[in-house]
């Protein structure tokens, strides 16, 4: 007795298909279409060609952002691949009191982004905690503008992005540490290699293809980094709005009654193309490396 | 293989433009008509309709149903539904009714929020079926819900108020200087800054606050150009004023975080006795000692220092009502006079209604700051302005603050900055 139908895959993926349709590739094209348009909340959407894409090469505040998430990704990218691998080598050992600092490193991950945030800029206002120590115990003479200078607002939010994903990446590592040998390392020490040869010649290979991984997260992450930069430039960028981050810029041109739609589509359509490219430079590299 | 690529991509992209034709059909509507509503002033009221505030609830929400209340008992018939929207978000929520065509027929919307509304035909020209409105109302509220380039008037004002300065009297005295006798033009505001901050050796400021387009407008920098179509302010004019706030900035005659926009603004500062000066409504001075009692008896008012800015609120009718005189009728009974000294005397805000101007709850002060600040406010209504029109959107705002801060920093010109900054909104303008 067949129970089975030529349809019955179809009916079984119908509803991944559907959720697929409707709030990935329907939303997708949308966006194609509306950035060739002026398109606004109410009213507009009329085809405007390449005007919005023509707008885009003489916007100087795409400059900024399209810099700055560079930045993001350049300084995030070596510090997220290599602290978390120490981290997790640190804390993979069993000692009493371990638990402890695998939850310290962890806790950063499960707080809010926008609490953290919050904690970040009382630490470095003129008047808070950073500044302060620093002036009590005189090294400056008088409170650094973390949170009004523009590199210095994107520093500190760089370095909170760090220390927020730290515990992230450290769990990751923690997983692929447990598939790499025992035997290796213990083989490794009888022949007398340090911990350090033994780090960089049997852990580093060893978490080779999570390491390829999580670059990648961290460079999708990094170009488009949002609660970090709004909270702390107060949601409008920075002085001059030269620390906006590309997805500020794509909320700040569509919000509102008089938001250009359009516009912010076109920015969404240069923020796809700036994330696929680290992406495939970095599958192309792990392609040859594994056939290497 | 090369042709079958081809051929593919020109399908999609034949696609998308058929897409585009489908997917955007409703074209931008605005014009100089305006709705105009198809019922005269005598019509018969009757019938349901619905009425949306700001986050009046739970605080007014006996004054408001009183009003509905009185409101049903003069029309036999009528059936009013109250709706309030919470204080945050409002413009979205207002947003996507409109989107979506479900406004409410009566909706209380300031004058920026009611532009754009007026703009896709969406409200009613309220004055096309009361032609009273102009002598009922103050001059400053009917003309806050006309627009340029638009024909009609898009609401009634509903009430009013304005700012006044603040000046925090032991700080004056700290710095030698005497509140009874504050500065009285912003040239003698940044004199008292600097005596401030060299008598208490930087420690205190004065000013805490950027400027803005409502500052450009006092010093009669002209906006916007006549028709409406091009803004117009990077003049030398403003771009001195500019000058004459970075010279301040990099004295340090101001704190140095009003330009990451995340400084807690000039009223708390001013609440938090951080500052010697703020501006305010007329009630703001009893929020001040609320919050911080220790500035009791050390607030004293005074008019601002130019033209004061004129805030208004109002009621709209939406265009898609199915009930216009009804909807009319009720917009005018909230915002008529009785009904609005009834409400400005359990809240501190101002009537709209030229018949108002007579009562001394509003002109007569017992000789208190609080009754002092009240009627000094009262007093300043009359030559009040809009300052900021209402056609710069929030993208508009944000990018004229930015280029401001980048001015007030040192890192570009003013001149530069006021040019960036009306390009930029020029384009944001006719987007």
């Amino acid at each position: 007795m067949r129970y089975q139908r030529w349809f019955t895959p179809w009916v079984l993926v119908i509803p991944a298909l559907t959720w697929l349709l409707v709030f990935n590739l329907w939303p997708s094209i949308n966006t194609v279409i509306l950035s060739f348009t002026n398109a606004k909340p109410l009213g507009g959407g009329t085809f405007v060609g390449l005007k919005n894409f023509e707008t885009l090469l003489h916007d100087e505040q795409l400059r900024w952002a399209l810099l700055n998430s560079v930045i993001y990704m350049v300084v995030c990218l070596p510090f997220l691949t290599i602290i978390p691998l120490l981290l997790a080598v640190l804390v993979e050992k069993k000692l009493p009191g371990i638990t402890f600092f695998r939850t310290a490193f962890y806790t950063p991950v499960v707080a809010s982004a926008v609490v953290v945030a919050l904690i970040w800029q009382w630490i470095l206002d003129d008047r808070g905690l950073v500044n302060g120590l620093a002036e009590k115990l005189g090294v400056i003479s008088g409170p650094l503008p973390f949170l009004s200078d523009q590199w210095l607002l994107l520093l500190s939010a760089i370095s909170l992005t760090i220390w927020k994903g730290l515990g992230y990446y450290m769990i990751i590592y923690l997983a692929a540490l447990g598939n790499v040998g025992r035997e290796l390392h213990e083989a490794a020490a009888v022949d007398g290699a340090n911990a350090l040869r033994r780090f960089v010649h049997i852990t580093i290979p060893g978490v080779r293809g999570t390491m390829i991984l999580i670059s990648i997260l961290i460079s999708v992450s990094a170009l488009r980094v949002f609660s970090e930069l709004f909270i702390l430039s107060g949601g409008k960028g920075g002085p001059g709005g030269r620390d906006n981050s590309v997805v500020m810029l794509i909320q700040q041109y569509s919000q509102g009654f008089e938001g250009n739609l359009g516009y912010a589509s076109a920015l969404s359509i240069v923020l796809f193309f700036v994330t696929v490219v680290p992406m495939l430079v970095l599958a192309r590299l792990n392609r040859r490396g594994a056939e290497a | 293989m090369r042709t079958r690529r081809s051929a593919l991509v020109a399908l999609l992209a034949a696609s998308a433009l058929t897409l585009a034709g489908c997917g955007l059909g409703s074209s931008d509507s605005s014009g100089d008509g305006g709705a105009k509503p198809t019922v005269g002033a005598d019509a018969q009221v009757t019938g349901a309709v619905s009425l949306q505030t700001w986050a009046l609830k739970p605080k007014f929400t006996s004054y408001v149903e009183g009003v509905i209340k009185a409101f049903e008992a003069k029309y036999p018939g009528t059936k009013v539904t109250w709706l309030d929207q919470p204080g945050d978000g409002y413009d979205k929520k207002v947003l996507s009714q409109a989107s979506a065509g479900d406004l409410p027929d009566v909706v209380n919307l300031p004058p920026d929020f009611a532009l754009p509304l007026a703009k896709q035909n969406l409200l009613l020209d309220v004055a096309a079926a009361d032609p009273k409105i102009k002598d009922e109302y103050v001059e400053g509220g009917v003309a806050a819900y006309q627009y340029q380039g638009l024909n009609g008037t898009f609401g009634y004002p509903w009430y009013l108020n304005t700012d006044i300065d603040y000046w925090n009297s032991d700080k004056f005295a700290a710095a030698g200087l005497d509140a009874k006798n504050p500065p009285k033009t912003f040239d003698e505001l940044f004199a008292a800054a600097k005596v401030m901050h060299d008598k208490t050796g930087g420690k205190e400021y004065l000013m805490s606050r950027l400027p803005g387009i409502g500052d450009f407008t006092n010093a009669g920098v002209k906006i916007l150009s006549d028709d409406g179509k091009k803004f117009t302010f990077n003049t030398p004019e403003a771009a001195a004023l500019l000058d004459k706030y970075r010279e301040a900035y990099k004295a340090g005659y101001l704190p140095r975080d009003i330009l990451t926009q995340e400084y807690l603004g000039n009223s708390k500062l001013f609440t938090q006795s951080k500052v010697a000066w703020t501006t305010g409504g007329g009630n703001a001075i009893q929020d001040f000692t609320k919050d911080n009692p220790s500035l009791k008896g050390k607030i004293v008012p005074s008019p601002a220092l130019d033209t004061p800015p004129l805030y208004v609120q109002g009621l709209s009718v939406s265009a898609k009502t199915k009930n216009q005189a009804a909807a009319i009728a009720l917009a005018r009974f909230v915002t008529n006079a009785e009904n609005q000294a009834a409400f400005a005397k359990i809240v501190n805000i101002f009537p709209s209604t030229k018949a108002s101007a007579s009562d001394p709850y509003f002109s007569k002060s017992d000789g208190t700051p609080e009754s002092d600040a009240k009627v000094l406010a009262f007093e300043s209504l009359a030559k009040a302005k809009v300052l900021t029109p209402p056609i710069i959107s929030g993208a508009t705002n944000d990018f004229i603050g930015q280029q401001i801060s980048l001015a007030i920093s040192g890192k570009i010109t003013s001149q530069a900055a006021l040019d960036a900054a009306v390009t930029k909104a020029n384009q944001l303008l006719t987007q």
